[in-house]
């Protein structure tokens, strides 16, 4: 397949504005610039693309709830917290190919009327946020940023925002709030960003990938991108693999390749050849699956049929070996460190919940813990305030279906049966 | 979109009902008659939506909804009571539990606890969380004189958080970590240097934030509690008045109950414990060859009788506190007037009677009350001449809350950095006194730079230029707001007691008001006022060129300072003086004690040994509003009841009954004996008051919420007011700062000081200043410096404000170690001071 | 008290917003910069530059993980990664390693104040796990001897 976000990836240095307009970038924003906004973004809503950042909603269809009147001040925010564990693949656009989201983002802006837009980065990728802060300077020079952008008479202003350290900042809302100098705890919705997000404003918030897919979309035609993949999520999709494979790393593949093909063709297998007994497919949020599911599609909605998601496209792989009592600890530790403190069953559920894990991983089982995990995630499931609380619960439910008797053999013989 | 009200019908638990469109779902429900357990909404609060104890259920969700949150669809089926709602609220108690102290029997809340209600209703009946708990600390800690906390029994409702900025504006509370670690509390648990009204503590559900004063001394069970007005300042806030073996411990507001709702400042709620001070005066006091002696109420009634004839006429002056009841207040007029044919009559010893007569006229107040919610419903709002950050700190919450939800303009205009500037839209720094300049300026500018006919002949003249520069404003900051009052169709101002410190202002705000109107804009005026019943002392008729309902009187007489100087020169041979301390807050200290010294006989009557009393022949003890019955009329207009908690300490009697009896003296069947009777005497002598209900008093009034119209009062048939033009104030000409006074936020006239707590909260008076003045002077918060005057100098310690004028200095007027009156001569300009550092 | 540089820095973050708060995460990264931590104090000028309540400077502080409030830490702080992806290849062995090589446990400063050792979630570099960060610098694919030499070179 011929790539399209992942291409300038590898390329001696690929974040250069020349390199990136010798590739021929920033074309597709002098064409949309030719093209009215509402044309874009039904060009977008056409081609199918549904948001790469964990939800899956429709971005064409995000755009389009942006009111129209040019009066008031609109926003563009593009999400790269890049928080779900397992997840880099946002990392390695704006390492590599920052113009490559500075397009997209230029384009979406356009198309929803934003004057300005911030991108909301991780605090930890500073390396990354230096790259971005020098190519929207890039860009402003030569024109495709700022003042009258190619004589369209369209004008906008990009900065960086840095986070510092909070998971819940991948949260829309709570991303808004951080932006607007808060601590960052999610909003209630409605209002909705589209309506009132950040200033109280109109506001788009995009993940990167899904922004980086904007160029390409112009260019290329909303036909060539809904031809990719499944018919209800098409395009390219970046595939983030770590854990016991052989080659982990980023791997763009059209959406819907399947668990088996990704690991066993394109990372080369499972490390030391062992067992496979468990992959995470979209993040630690989504449930896992196990050797039955091997050729589950990788799309929204073949993972959703099987009680999993996409999520951010990160897929981790465990094998034989792993110990599936810690890897819930794990996970469940998680949660309750990034529990923004908000709501009630997140902020007391998701520590109370570790801490029996701890127990149970730690020898100090009681007879009866399964049960009392279970009842808990039924008290906190649904009734958080944020998608946190959920998937800290999904991902500890995924791994009492699957595996409660390993559970239970901790508390039994308080020790491992992996080990 | 004004007027058109959009309903939505909506099922809940299979019972139908009709709502507005918008109603949120918790609302709509406990309307319906259903209860749903709340812990972070509180109606005046943005919803946050956080603690999940209101989730229900909307048939076709697969969540449940947090129902303080959901706003009601039409077509909405809505249930309350499902297997699922019911585990979900005792599972949020237990997650709640999880990392609660669990040390109720220690705890201060213990009997009036959200928590062990809700869990005791709710709850799961046993505990499941058997892991180490999460302690934020061992011991609790002070943050204020007044506030002590523990956190590890916090339920993180974030309300404490959210009324410190969203309503006290003050900002000292955060959020800080996050997760179950997350503390609410102050900035490294330092002190808090912020308004110390404890509506963190009266907001938190459970025994989190607590009141320093009241720690250990009593469970509620064993309080026994009366509804009552605050006795502070004008806004007249509701509360409960508790006492434990006739000690007054506390007081509250209550959720949903008066226009202050849950809310009060440090006066109200720190500042009742006055009434339990052990300086009251609990037995008449008669002056015996120099000095003061107890006496019997026979005795002293006699010592009167003696001395007073009846209908002694010109001879005779009553100054009457506008801190007591509207029946007291209506009675002692009674008495001057009808028994001692006496016009001389006064509520205040600060202002001149033609100041106090123009404001009334200028604020409308005889035209009737004005709500200030109402005045909150306008396109813009206007506050000029009041610092009513600290002089009425509930009406500043309540114009900031509703200004933080609402599509308006605030435009402050004072001379003084104040809290509520940081909502302002526009903010005018103004040097002090110059309102009419001010006004007269924003009058032109509304209109072009041409007098309006309603202005016609008073601004003929006036150049917009000139009126600039003698307020010290710019043109830009004056033409922002008459854009701003241009762009809007209805317009409030809230004028406060400034006005009357420089009168020349006052014919200018009745100008501007009428101005606005000829141009078609709605205009509402709301006055600013310090003391609870200052409104009502004039309604009743307690002032010298008016009656009762502002209505004509047959002699005008001598207000507080033609008094003085009547009895400095022998006109005056006596004076009955009720709750008023003349002595220290006259303007002129020496010639006012001079003055009162000269008179045959000074009838004091008080509930301390003020700087008045012990002047007084005859000192007769009154009560505090903590022992007694009656109504207070607040600034709005608004009469309220006050109710009796404890009798009055010793053989001091209720005020009314003080009153009666010196009438009885001279006229058998004087004054109806229950103050109810004399309100409807009131009803039928003030026709304002013909038709206020009372009947609202301390319930929850649902149909429209905080603000009950039915207690306002109404336009007065009888009105016979008229304004005077006083010339411009001159100033001395030496002195780097312009002295100007008023009340401290913690303080309230003098007897603010008879509360224990509040001198805590500051027990010395400061001297503040801007910022700017003090880098130029080389002074920093803090210093003791030297406040110099022509007539009188004091050691003060300084306190700078960031936003405030220039060459303006303030003391407030509260504290008697430094008289501040001391400073003004009569008939001299208004002071200039200069500060230096003093060093030791 | 604040660096001049890191006052410009606020002044350039204040640029990009239309209030002033906003600044307020890029002021409290300007402060770290000066000393590894934000102290008190730092928080009360950065509150009075950026008109806000030191309180409230003090809670976006405490929210984000990678503000120092307060906790001094070494010239370099080790942060390594715990979270799945670096776990399943060995991230608590390699905590172990460190905490061996400095001597330190996990959360501590070395007393010559050179090194603190501490434990983070996930820092988006799961495809090279295991993996930390060395003050703002990715360290990827570790190994013990890898880490072994790195700690050389910053000794
Ligand atoms: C707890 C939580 C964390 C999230 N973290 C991220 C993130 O790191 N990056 C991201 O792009 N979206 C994240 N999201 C999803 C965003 O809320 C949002 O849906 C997304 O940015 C929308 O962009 P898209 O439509 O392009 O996918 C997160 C959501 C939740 C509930
Ligand atoms: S589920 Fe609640 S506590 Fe958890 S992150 Fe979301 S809002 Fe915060
Ligand atoms: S009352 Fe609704 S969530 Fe707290």
């Amino acid at each position: 397949m011929e790539k399209v976000l992942l291409k300038n990836l590898g390329k001696p240095d690929s974040h250069r504005i020349e390199n990136y307009i010798a590739n021929g970038g920033y074309r597709a924003l002098e064409a949309a610039l030719k093209l009215k906004p509402d044309n874009i973004v039904q060009m977008v809503k056409d081609s199918g693309l549904r948001g790469r950042g964990g939800a899956g909603f429709s971005t064409g269809l995000k755009w389009s709830f942006i009111p129209k009147d040019p009066t008031i001040p609109k926003y563009l925010c593009c999400n790269a917290d890049e928080g779900e564990p397992g997840t880099f693949k946002d990392r390695g656009i704006i390492d590599n190919d920052p113009h490559l989201l500075v397009e997209g983002m230029a384009i979406a802006s356009y198309a929803i009327g934003a004057a300005n837009s911030y991108i909301y980065i991780r605090g930890e990728f500073a390396f990354g946020a230096d790259r971005l802060e020098a190519a929207i300077k890039e860009a402003t020079e030569k024109g495709y940023l700022g003042n009258n952008i190619q004589g369209s008479g369209f004008s906008h202003n990009m900065y960086v925002h840095k986070g510092f350290g909070a998971y819940i900042c991948g949260e829309e809302t709570a991303l808004l709030e951080s932006i607007e100098g808060y601590r960052g705890q999610p909003r209630k919705k409605p209002p909705f960003p589209a309506l009132s997000g950040l200033y109280a404003k109109p506001t788009v918030i995009n993940n990167v990938e899904t922004l980086a897919c904007i160029p390409a979309i112009i260019e290329k035609g909303p036909k060539w991108f809904s031809s990719m993949g499944p018919e209800k999520s098409p395009g390219p999709k970046i595939y983030c693999v770590s854990g016991h494979v052989k080659k982990p790393g980023l791997y763009e593949l059209p959406m819907g390749t399947t668990v088996r093909d990704l690991i066993f063709n394109h990372c080369g297998g499972m490390l030391k050849n062992r067992e496979l007994k468990a992959v995470i497919p979209g993040g630690v949020s989504a449930p896992m699956l196990t050797t039955r599911d091997l050729d589950t599609p990788l799309d929204f909605d073949s993972l959703a049929a099987k009680g999993s998601m996409l999520g951010s496209g990160a897929v981790i792989v465990m094998d034989e070996s792993t110990c599936m009592v810690k890897m819930a600890l794990i996970i469940n530790r998680f949660f309750s460190h990034e529990s923004c403190g908000k709501c009630t069953p997140c902020r007391d559920g998701t520590p109370w919940l570790t801490n029996i894990l701890k127990r149970i991983e730690g020898g100090q089982g009681r007879q009866g813990d399964v049960e009392l995990l279970e009842s808990l995630c039924t008290n906190i499931f649904g009734r958080t305030f944020c998608p946190l609380g959920d998937g800290a619960v999904m991902a500890l439910r995924g791994a009492l279906k699957n595996f409660r008797d390993e559970f239970q053999y901790h508390i039994d013989h308080k020790k491992c049966m992996a080990s | 979109m004004h007027g058109v009200i959009i309903m939505a019908t909506v099922k809940i638990n299979g019972k139908e009902i009709t709502v507005q469109d918008n109603t949120l779902i918790l609302d709509a429900a406990r309307d319906a008659g259903f209860e749903i357990p709340t812990f972070c909404y509180q109606a005046d609060l943005m919803g946050i939506g956080s603690c999940r104890m209101c989730l229900v259920e909307i048939e076709g969700q697969k969540k449940l909804q947090p129902s303080c949150i959901t706003p009601v669809l039409h077509g909405m089926s809505i249930n309350t009571e499902t297997p699922t709602v019911i585990s979900a609220r005792a599972s949020m108690l237990e997650f709640l539990l999880a990392n609660h102290a669990l040390d109720c029997p220690v705890c201060d809340k213990g009997g009036e606890c959200e928590l062990q209600d809700m869990v005791y209703k709710y709850g799961p009946h046993k505990g499941r969380h058997a892991e180490k708990k999460f302690k934020f600390q061992e011991k609790d800690y002070a943050l204020s004189p007044v506030i002590i906390k523990n956190s590890n029994r916090c339920v993180q409702c974030q309300k404490c958080v959210r009324v410190c900025a969203e309503v006290v504006g003050a900002n000292v509370l955060g959020a800080l970590g996050r997760g179950d670690h997350q503390e609410e509390t102050s900035f490294f648990r330092h002190f808090l240097d912020c308004d110390q009204d404890g509506n963190c503590i009266e907001v938190c559900p459970v025994g989190c934030f607590m009141r320093l004063p009241y720690r250990y001394r009593t469970r509620p069970w064993d309080l026994k509690g009366a509804d009552t007005v605050c006795p502070y300042c004008g806004t007249g806030c509701r509360m409960v008045i508790e006492h434990r073996d006739g000690v007054l411990i506390r007081s509250k507001a209550q959720l949903g109950v008066g226009l202050n709702s849950e809310t009060l400042c440090a006066r109200g709620r720190f500042g009742c414990d006055f009434a339990s001070s052990t300086e009251r005066l609990k037995t008449p006091l008669i002056r015996r060859g120099g000095s003061l002696e107890p006496a019997s109420w026979e005795e002293a009634l006699g010592y009167i009788k003696e001395h007073i004839p009846v209908n002694i006429g010109n001879k005779m002056g009553g100054i009457a506190s506008p801190r007591l009841t509207n029946e007291e207040l209506y009675l002692f007029q009674k008495l001057l007037r009808d028994i001692f044919g006496s016009p001389n009559l006064d509520s205040t010893a600060r202002w001149e009677p033609e100041a106090t007569e123009g404001f009334i006229k200028a604020t409308g107040m005889d035209e009737g009350g004005v709500s200030v919610f109402d005045c909150m419903e306008s396109d813009s709002v206007l506050v000029i001449g009041s610092h009513l950050s600290d002089e009425n700190p509930v009406t500043d919450y309540i114009v900031r809350r509703i200004k933080n939800t609402r599509r308006m303009s605030l435009i402050i205009a004072s001379p003084r950095e104040m809290k509520l500037d940081s909502s302002a839209t526009i903010k005018l720094r103004h040097s002090p006194g110059r309102e009419a300049a001010v006004l007269d300026a924003i009058a032109l500018a509304v209109n072009a730079g041409k007098p309006s006919p309603a202005e016609g002949a008073a601004l003929k003249d006036a150049k917009i230029e000139d009126l600039i520069a003698s307020a010290g404003v710019t043109k830009g900051a004056v033409e922002q707001i008459a854009q701003r009052l241009l762009a809007a169709n209805s317009i409030a101002i809230i004028a406060g007691m400034e006005f009357l410190r420089h009168p020349e202002g006052i014919p200018e705000l009745g100008l501007l008001k009428e101005a606005l109107k000829s141009s078609g804009k709605k205009v509402l005026v709301m006055p600013a006022l310090d003391r609870a019943n200052q409104r009502g002392a004039w309604e009743m008729g307690v002032h010298p060129a008016f009656g009762p309902g502002y209505g004509p009187v047959k002699d005008k007489g001598l207000g507080c300072a033609g008094m003085l100087e009547a009895a400095n020169r022998g006109d005056l041979d006596m004076m009955y003086i009720a709750g008023a301390d003349v002595a220290a807050m006259h303007p002129d200290e020496e010639f006012t004690r001079k003055a009162l010294l000269k008179l045959k006989l000074l009838v004091v009557q008080d509930i301390f040994l003020s700087e008045t009393a012990k002047l007084a022949h005859v000192v007769l003890p009154g009560s505090s509003f903590a022992e007694k019955e009656g109504t207070f009329t607040n600034q709005e207009g608004r009469a309220q009841i006050i109710r009796k908690l404890l009798p009055p300490p010793g053989k001091a009697k209720r005020d009314l009954d003080v009153i009666r009896a010196v009438g009885e003296v001279y006229d058998p069947s004087f004054g109806p004996k229950m103050p109810v009777l004399v309100l409807d005497e009131i009803r039928n002598a003030a026709g304002m008051y013909a038709h206020v209900s009372l009947a609202f008093n301390n319930k929850r009034n649902t149909e429209n919420k905080l603000d009950n119209r039915h207690a306002l009062v109404q336009g007065s048939a009888t009105s016979a007011l008229s304004v005077t033009r006083f010339s411009a104030a001159t100033t001395e000409p030496e002195g780097r700062f312009h002295l100007t006074t008023g009340n401290h936020l913690f303080h309230s006239g003098r007897f603010s000081r008879r509360s224990g707590t509040l001198l805590g909260l500051l027990s010395a008076a400061v001297v503040e200043i801007s910022e700017k003045d003090a880098a130029s002077l080389n002074l920093k918060s803090g210093d003791k410096v030297k406040v110099k005057g022509r007539h009188y100098e004091a050691i003060l310690s300084l306190k700078t404000k960031k936003g405030s004028k220039e060459g303006v200095a303030f003391i407030a007027e509260n504290y008697d170690d430094v008289p501040v009156n001391r400073f003004f001569k009569k008939g001299e300009p208004a002071p200039r001071v200069d500060i230096t550092k003093v060093t030791y | 008290m604040l660096s001049e540089r890191a006052k410009k820095e606020i002044e350039a973050a204040l640029r990009k917003y239309p209030n002033r708060k906003s600044a307020v995460m890029d002021a409290l990264r300007a402060a770290q910069k000066d000393k590894g931590h934000i102290a008190k104090d730092d928080m009360d000028e950065i509150a009075s530059i950026l008109e806000m309540r030191s309180v409230e400077v003090n809670a976006a502080a405490a929210f984000y993980t990678m503000y120092n409030v307060d906790r001094p830490v070494g010239k370099y702080h080790i942060q390594v990664c715990r979270n799945i992806s670096c776990s399943l290849l060995g991230a608590e062995h390699l905590i172990k390693h460190m905490e061996r090589a400095l001597s330190i446990k996990t959360g501590e400063t070395t007393p010559d104040k050179r090194f603190t050792l501490s434990t983070v979630e996930c820092l988006g570099s799961c495809g090279t796990a295991p993996m930390m960060q060395i003050n703002d610098d990715y360290h990827e694919n570790l190994t013990e001897a890898k880490i072994d030499e790195l700690l050389k070179k910053l000794e």
